[in-house]
């Protein structure tokens, strides 16, 4: 942005506090807040409408044409400044109401892609107190300010919300309010750390900011952020009653409790210690967002609100223009764009199944049908052992149960994900599923013979999806009678918790059956990821150099704690070994080998893990790994690590190497095998390969994935580090496994 | 309705449905538990519905085409009104479809058949999934009636003297509950539990307590041989019941039939109705019991249509009513007018399924069909039906072994029926029951050429 600019939104901020800023009809004038103007930003005035419906009332309404959901951009500031010109000088009005273009749509917060493309945190400052400015305005408005919302409210739209006198919300179920700025890596700086703790005071104001958590209608009302629910039909109608008083609409009042915990320094001591606690555990320091939202909300009670626009602006305008924000952002639009895979070229959206099967009742196969029935998805869970289907039932009805009890399902819709899933012994009765997932072992014989026996049974449209990780699913699809409906739906363990699918295209899958089971994934709550058919697919491909560079330096002698320890500071979820200990040995060593397969040298596996690995001693489903477990149910003692690795340390090269090396081998393997799958289009772009390394690896997001660390780095220095790492002497001993920390690949990247 | 064929002369649309031949086209029932034991945890409307939603599944039958769910229940939960169409849509079954509950006592879930029977013969329509489903173990214990007024009273108390003399008006015996079970058991007519109306017939029939022991044992042994030769796979699905505790494994068997039961062991047992010269105890009478079963009711031709092989024939069927204290003997009337109705007699039946209420009140029944003197007497005619061979009657065990879920039981003899057609390879089959309150119902099936075996 140009630096005229500021001196235009400062000019123009002057206007804003005259009442003649209606005056200005420039088409593209510079917008009072200093974001920049989109090039087809209607005409002042446009995106607002006023109706006036009785005498003492006004109706605004967000209707700007230029977006289909309407986000608080340039445009609409500029034209809320300007009606709040007009609301301010007629003094016969007695209520406004201001609501969406329907009830199901209000706003959709701020302009998340104007934040990341900011680099100034002066201008920042400048925009959030603009905006402040404004929210002041509605705030000191003499009649009563009614917002009418519904559907999704989050951040600058619930913060606009907030600085009405009484926010109504459509009770429906498409309602979901809060402020999820603390996800994006900042913080609700329009008045939200401070008027929300105001509301419904400190702990649920934490609570909520540091969450990020949307909050459904009635969850909404319960804890105070709205005042009252509404019929999506009855909400603009209840709305001017209450503006005009006819109505009475209490807002919940604090009481003592104000007095006792928001303005006693001792209790917010209390709070802060374990409000920190919590921030620790998640951001480990390294996501400065969640710190600075929760002092400004333990510092609001006593604020003056002169200091407010001031405070945030200060911290917004740091975090905004931070790496971690920018890295957040970058993800968060690669996982919106990851929704779009649900819908056709055409923008239809396929029909959602109603009817699934699901083959093998093991571990992955039971994970899957229980997250398919919570997506109200009719599962039939089909497999000859009816030890697994009751595991597998019994599995699916705790989660159900926990949610029941947690409140995130009402009875009846627990009741719902009960029946939802059924097992059956055999593949009997699966006539009427439209897709078919099999998770069965992974042996091309008994999948292709599994899909052979459902194809006989499914209809013609019917999918079949395969949840392999280590074989071909052209392969599997061979001597199919419909190829082009067999896909890979690549699941990772545990299904419930990972957010990730890869939808792996064979070489006959066609268009639609991706869509449908793109789709698919997105219902089941999962971010789906496109990718080839190479052996490992993109994850699995990435992590595996990953994994054998840390069995190696485990071999080399390397403190096993400590490497583990470095990689979690480095931002990993977990360090490698608990990894390995959480996947089981007996799965990383049948994924490394399809690796290797496919791959040749480069991927070779250390045999140190092998030589580890017995019945006994396979990760922490056999109680013991790198890591002793404590048993399942025991919750009190912790994991400790084993007593007898330096038995399986034959070599001594690692135990005195550098934290920075470490580090670097084990993430540039990754990173030159990220190289390598860009080259080869495994998946279509960079921010793809970034979003499946954070949903599916767990690499630090706050680092922005895999592609966009190795980039930040600068892909000339990782060029160099690898080269040197190359040329190490235990790195040369592999041989063609050498190859791994070959920098040519990442070279070539830098070429494009 | 779908016109006729093309190609046949037109027939008119009211008659045609009558002329058809009715079948149950296809059957499934959980396994029979003992209340109290694996599906403690369980309610009917789930149970209802897994065995419906397989058996749609396992048909193959579009669920669209259903004419109506009809369910026969004797204690459908409080909070389940109209269990049938909880039943239906938690089965997946299209909201369009409408569904009924319906009752009458024991034979609830034959009654759910024979009201299909009745509106395909109208032509209201050609496919029916008919239930019967009862979970006693959810069978509640009741609030008295002085509580509830104890309640009240403090509702309506507003000032604080009237709600302390409200409170000064508790009484402890207000706590005593009321049982659903024993209360929904007891005839409020002739205020006899329903064992006491078996103890009234071994008094009339002059049963010994080692008869009805003996034939207490030899329903349990019959119902052992039966499971260990897997007779009762064709009708049971095996299920994971809902439960606090983990499954370990999906439950497959009915668990009332004891493997070692011995007349001896029934012999040291005290009368439970009538102490201390009555017969009937707890072991030669029915368990009480969950369990549900559901039936696919259509026409022959509607059946082969959607690619099914019906299991048998619905040639007729009967209600009729008796005395109270006697009920027990319901399926002797009942079953004289749906053999008359059928063109039958009782020698031309391969099969008699008789409910096992109580050992007892099966035997009285046996003489009662066997007797001139009660033919003459209640029935209207000078010689009596017929002698039962042993060997036909309730060749799987029955009831004093399997259980008794009150509301489900019409329905499973019905399929237990149907499908020993097939496996005994017999003609026609008899399915009666008694009904408390003085009833009885009877069902005539008839084998289809070439149905499964």
């Amino acid at each position: 942005m140009e630096p005229s600019n500021i001196e235009e939104a400062q000019q123009n901020e002057d206007a804003m506090t005259s009442t003649d800023s209606t005056q200005n009809d420039l088409h593209k004038m510079p917008s009072v807040t200093g974001f920049p103007m989109p090039d087809d930003a209607p005409a002042p005035g446009a995106c607002i409408r006023v109706e006036r419906p009785e005498a003492g009332l006004a109706i605004v309404i967000f209707d700007p044409p230029h977006r289909s959901f309407p986000i608080f951009d340039a445009p609409l500031l500029r034209d809320l400044d300007i009606v709040l010109s007009g609301l301010e000088g007629d003094t016969s009005l007695k209520g406004i109401v201001f609501t969406g273009r329907h009830p199901g749509q209000f706003l959709a917060g701020a302009d998340v892609e104007a934040i990341q493309k900011i680099t100034d945190p002066a201008l920042v400052e400048q925009a959030v107190i603009a905006v402040h400015a404004l929210f002041d305005r509605v705030e000191r408005l003499k009649p009563r300010t009614v917002a009418a919302v519904g559907g999704p409210v989050p951040g600058g739209a619930f913060e606009f919300s907030l600085a009405c006198d009484r926010i109504l919300l459509v009770d429906g179920k498409s309602s979901r309010i809060g402020l999820p700025e603390t996800m994006l890596g900042i913080l609700p700086g329009w008045g939200g750390t401070h008027r929300l703790p105001r509301r419904i005071g400190i702990p649920k104001a934490l609570d909520c900011i540091l969450t990020g958590r949307l909050l459904p209608a009635k969850p909404a009302k319960k804890r105070g952020l709205v005042d009252r629910l509404v019929h999506s039909e009855d909400l603009v109608r209840v709305a001017i009653e209450v503006a005009m008083g006819r109505k009475s609409c209490r807002r919940a009042s604090r009481g003592i409790w104000k007095w006792l915990i928001d303005c006693n320094p001792l209790a917010k001591a209390i709070i802060r210690d374990q409000a920190l606690k919590g921030v620790d555990s998640k951001a480990h320091g390294k996501y400065p967002a969640p710190y600075a939202a929760l002092d400004l909300v333990l510092s609001a009670p006593s604020a003056s609100h002169s200091t407010w626009a001031r405070r945030e602006a200060e911290a917004i305008g740091s975090l905004a223009t931070g790496s971690v924000c920018k890295s957040l952002v970058g993800i968060f639009f690669a996982s919106e764009a990851a929704k779009k895979l649900g819908k056709r070229a055409d923008g239809s959206e396929p029909n959602r199944p109603v009817q699934a099967t699901v083959v093998g009742a093991g571990v992955m196969g039971a994970g899957i049908a229980s997250s398919l029935a919570l997506a109200k998805v009719s599962v039939r869970l089909g497999d000859l052992s009816s030890e697994a289907l009751a595991g597998a039932i019994t599995n699916h009805r705790k989660e159900v149960d926990k949610r029941r009890r947690r409140k995130r399902l009402q009875p009846h819709d627990a009741n719902a994900a009960i029946d939802h899933l059924v097992g059956v012994e055999g593949l009997v009765g699966m006539t009427q599923s439209e897709i078919a997932i099999e998770a069965v072992a992974e042996v091309l014989h008994v999948k292709a013979s599994v899909f052979g026996e459902l194809a006989g049974q499914l209809s013609d449209d019917a999918i079949l999806a395969t949840n392999t990780s280590s074989l071909s699913v052209s392969a599997i699809a061979k001597n199919l009678p419909h190829p082009e409906r067999v896909v890979g739906m690549h699941f990772f363990n545990p299904v419930k918790a990972m957010p990730l699918v890869e939808v792996v295209r064979g070489e006959e899958t066609n268009d639609e059956t991706v869509t449908r089971t793109c789709a698919l994934a997105i219902a089941m709550g999962k971010t789906p990821v496109v990718t080839r058919d190479v052996p490992g697919f993109l994850v699995n491909r990435i992590l595996g150099p990953y994994l054998d560079e840390a069995v190696r330096l485990f071999v080399g002698g390397a403190d096993v704690e400590h490497v583990d320890a470095l990689m979690l500071n480095f931002g990993m979820p977990m360090g490698p070994f608990v990894l390995l200990d959480e996947v089981g040995f007996d799965i990383a060593q049948h994924a490394a080998a399809s690796l290797h397969a496919g791959y040749g040298g480069r991927m070779a596996p250390c045999p140190g893990l092998t030589g580890m690995s017995d019945d006994t001693r396979l990760g922490r489903k056999t109680g013991k790994g790198f890591y002793d477990h404590p048993k399942e149910g025991d919750r009190k003692s912790k994991r400790k690590l084993a007593q007898d690795l330096a038995h399986f340390q034959t070599e001594s090269w690692a135990g005195s190497l550098p934290d920075g090396e470490i580090t670097d081998r084990l993430v540039y393997a990754m990173v030159g095998e990220a190289a390598r799958c860009l080259e080869e289009n495994v998946v279509e772009s960079e921010s793809i390969l970034d979003l499946a390394s954070v949903f599916g690896t767990g690499f630090a997001p706050f680092r922005g994935g895999l592609w966009s660390h190795a980039k930040s780095v600068g892909l000339g220095a990782v060029c160099s580090r690898m080269t040197e790492l190359h040329e190490k002497e235990d790195v040369q001993a592999r041989g063609a496994g050498a190859e791994r920390f070959d920098p040519a690949p990442v070279a070539a990247q830098m070429m494009d | 309705m779908d016109s006729a064929p093309p190609g046949n002369d037109p027939i008119p649309l009211m008659i045609a449905p009558s002329t058809s031949s009715i079948v149950i086209a296809a059957g499934l029932r959980s396994p029979w538990i003992k209340a109290g034991g694996q599906f403690r945890g369980e309610d009917a409307g789930h149970l209802g519905a897994t065995v419906t939603r397989e058996l749609l599944a396992r048909t193959g039958v579009p669920a669209e085409e259903l004419d109506e769910v009809i369910t026969g229940a004797v204690g459908p939960p409080h909070d389940q009104a109209n269990l049938s169409r909880v039943i239906a849509l938690r089965a997946g079954i299209p909201r369009e479809v409408p569904a009924r509950t319906v009752a009458r006592n024991c034979a609830s879930g034959m009654e759910a058949v024979t009201q299909a029977v009745t509106e395909i013969r109208a032509g209201n329509g050609s496919l029916y999934m008919c239930l019967g489903v009862e979970v006693m173990s959810a069978y509640p214990l009741i609030m008295g009636r002085k509580l509830t007024g104890f309640f009240e009273s403090m509702m309506k108390a507003r000032s604080l003297p009237a709600r302390l003399a409200t409170i000064a008006s508790f009484r402890p015996s207000m706590l005593a509950p009321r049982v659903a079970l024993l209360e929904g058991l007891r005839d409020p007519v002739t205020n006899l539990l329903m064992g006491q109306t078996a103890e009234v017939l071994v008094r009339d029939f002059g049963l010994t307590r080692e008869a009805c022991d003996t034939y207490a044992t030899e329903s349990h042994h019959r119902a052992r041989i039966s499971r260990d030769r897997g007779r009762f796979e064709r009708e049971i699905l095996p299920m994971a019941p809902l439960s606090r505790k983990p499954i370990k494994d999906l439950v497959r068997h009915d668990d009332g039939i004891r493997n070692d039961q011995t007349v001896e062991a029934l012999g040291r047992m005290r009368p439970y109705f009538e102490k201390p010269d009555g017969v009937v105890t707890i072991g030669n009478s029915c368990g009480i019991t969950d369990g549900a079963c559901a039936l696919l009711i259509t026409t022959e031709e509607k059946a082969r249509e959607l690619g099914l092989q019906p299991l048998a024939r619905i040639k007729s069927y009967a209600w009729a009513g008796c005395d109270p204290s006697r009920m027990g003997l319901g399926p002797v009337f009942s079953s004289k007018l749906a053999l008359e109705a059928a063109g039958c007699s009782l020698a031309d039946m391969d099969v008699i399924e008789i409910n096992e209420a109580f050992a007892a009140q099966v035997l009285a029944c046996k003489q009662a069909f066997s007797s001139d003197d009660f033919a003459q007497k209640h029935l209207g005619q000078e010689t009596a039906m017929g002698e039962i061979d042993p060997a036909k009657l309730n060749p799987n065990g029955g009831a004093v072994a399997l259980g008794h879920p009150v509301g489900a039981t019409g329905a499973r003899l019905l399929l237990t029926a149907a499908h020993e057609l097939a496996v005994g390879d017999h003609n026609l089959a008899l399915t009666t029951l008694c009904i408390g309150g003085g009833q009885g119902g009877a069902v005539v099936l008839e084998r289809i050429d070439g149905s499964a075996v």
